[in-house]
């Protein structure tokens, strides 16, 4: 896609290939736990049995709000060394 | 003589929010980039709890336990939003920041009126913000008088206890912008975190030997309460829609898009959202409270269900200190968010009304008294509509939700698709917006209990791509500044 043309643009026409690619898996990663969150009820629609405290459905909450942690840890970690400031 | 005590220690909470606040902007230049995006040098720290200040609200920490008290499983759409409601500001917050510095702005809708050339779409949006910030900062006003109404056993009224938490918020916005909205909210947020584990946590264990016991105490009484779909409080379709509205919306909220023009870099604004689901981790013991209430006391003798937070306390005999303590979290909870709002409202005001409204500019210190001009103003009117209108908290949220959600298209457009024009984002955004409310107001009818923003947000999309592609593309090198 050339910089003169009106497509969608979902990168910086600079940007190197291991890093679109970086971003398009990350981003799917992060759209689908966002897409599980939504459904929880699909999963675990369930108060049995008791985790840590918590009917089984918040405890999938929680778990994949700490999987998501992760993932934006990672997406951090590899991005930190691109950082300028 | 309990209640005095309990109304002391809320004096001293907000005495040091005061001076905390007003000390905050101390000695800095009054100019519009100080008093509205901090000369964009917030660290980590401040930009965490600022943020988090705006989620950590009244409508969590009130209006959460309401929701586990009285819909139970529904209320897990709270910890799913606010841990992934900052997710997708990854993509745009340092876009944001970067054309902020670029082209010196420090509102939202300065970047979307300068990418679609349209002084119009800033009044428009400017104004579609303003009616949901009314309906947030009420909110935030309702749990303030329900906290002074406890704490006073009723000597203070509904209008007093509102009134008297917002002037202190004035005052020190007034004063120092958002530095003091920042700084007040790291006080508020480390002084909320702390207090909801304790009292999650005491009240599961004390009332009923433990979370577990607890839970499993609900589910024999009550077996659909914990759960969502057919025969429980939420239907499948609302509980997805309600997350995903949530998400989509979170960071169009002008007042916390606005500050990816605050953060002092990239590397900050990415700390900020990673450890955002934090705050979804201090919520699970707020919602400990609500589900301990449900035991205690029956929906027709406690009212509001936002109340079960204040009548827990009242029930357990706790020292009138404790209770003090208590209730200014709840008071700080609420006090974060307003703060904030008010900021972000009254700059919407003066940038991104007034000023392109007119032909001889003011110049930056104008502006700046301006926008506090507008932080009495805004005040002013929210107070007059919190006293004097209805419903429960977290509907209230849910209805604004739909109309900010209508910007996500505008921003979309603005970083990724230059093809899109000024005639196709006036038109996408009014359809969106008029669409959610002609559903909320029960001109259109549900749709399968799908969310109306939702349901806006698709015709949006649509109506924008559709008449843009109608329209003549706008100049390629102006567009092309905004995807780079």
């Amino acid at each position: 896609m050339s910089d003169t043309d009106y497509g969608i643009k979902v990168f910086r026409s600079d940007l190197p290939q291991g890093v679109k690619t970086r971003n398009i898996i990350f981003f799917i990663i992060l759209s689908l736990i966002i897409l599980i969150q939504c459904c929880y009820w699909f999963f675990a629609n369930s108060v049995q049995p008791i985790l840590m405290g918590m009917p089984f459905g918040m405890f999938f909450v929680v778990l994949f709000v700490f999987l998501e942690f992760l993932a934006l840890l990672v997406l951090y970690l590899l991005e930190s060394k691109e950082y300028k400031d | 003589m309990g209640w005095m005590i309990s109304l002391t220690v809320i004096v001293i909470y907000l005495i040091i929010v005061l001076v905390i606040g007003s000390m905050a902007g101390r000695g800095r230049k009054s100019s519009v980039v100080e008093y509205i995006a901090a000369s964009r040098s917030l660290g980590f720290i401040v930009m965490y709890f600022l943020m988090g200040g705006a989620i950590f609200s009244a409508f969590a920490y009130l209006g959460g336990p309401g929701w586990a008290y009285s819909k139970g499983a529904a209320s897990f759409y709270i910890l799913g939003y606010c841990a992934l409601g900052l997710v997708p500001w990854w993509i745009w917050g340092p876009r944001a920041l970067r054309l902020g510095r670029k082209y010196n702005y420090v509102t939202m809708f300065q970047l979307l009126s300068d990418r679609f050339q349209s002084n119009a779409l800033s009044v428009i949006c400017s104004v579609v913000a303003l009616l949901a910030f009314i309906q947030y900062v009420t909110l935030q006003m309702k749990g303030s008088a329900y906290v002074f109404e406890v704490a006073s056993e009723g000597r203070i009224p509904f209008w007093a206890g509102a009134l008297i938490a917002y002037l202190v918020v004035l005052i020190y916005v007034f004063i120092g912008g958002v530095r003091a909205v920042a700084w007040t909210n790291v006080f508020q947020g480390a002084f909320m975190v702390v207090t909801a584990w304790a009292l999650g946590l005491y009240f599961a264990y004390s009332l009923y030997g433990g979370p577990t016991a607890m839970f499993e105490k609900i589910a024999a009484a009550s077996p659909t309460h914990l759960l969502v779909g057919p025969g429980a409080k939420m239907s499948y379709a609302a509980y997805f829609s309600a997350v995903l509205v949530s998400v989509l919306g979170f960071a169009m909220w002008p007042h916390l898009f606005m500050k990816s023009y605050t953060a002092k870099s990239e590397k900050v604004l990415k700390q900020t959202i990673l450890l955002y689901p934090t705050f979804a981790i201090f919520m699970v013991p707020v919602l400990f409270i609500g589900f301990a209430g449900i035991m205690q006391i029956t929906p027709d003798k406690l009212g509001p269900p936002d109340k079960i937070l204040p009548w827990m306390f009242q029930q357990m005999q706790f020292p009138p200190a404790v209770i003090g303590l208590v209730l200014a979290a709840a008071l700080a909870a609420a006090m974060s968010t307003q703060d904030t709002v008010t900021h972000g409202a009254a700059s919407v005001f003066s940038t991104d009304i007034i000023e392109p409204l007119r032909k001889e500019k003011h110049s930056d210190q104008q502006v700046a008294n301006l926008t506090r001009f507008f932080v009495l103003l805004f005040g002013g009117i929210s107070y007059l509509i919190a006293v004097l209108g209805g419903q429960t908290l977290v509907a209230l949220l849910l209805g604004a939700y739909g109309s900010i959600v209508q910007f996500l298209p505008l921003v979309v457009a603005t970083f990724f698709w230059p093809r899109a024009t000024k005639a196709g984002a006036i038109c996408g955004l009014l359809v969106g917006v008029l669409y959610n409310y002609g559903i909320v107001l029960k001109f259109i009818p549900e749709l399968g209990g799908i969310h109306a923003g939702i349901q806006g947000l698709v015709l949006n999309f649509v109506v924008l791509i559709v008449v843009s592609l109608l329209t003549k593309p706008m100049n390629k090198e102006h567009v092309h500044r905004f995807t780079e």
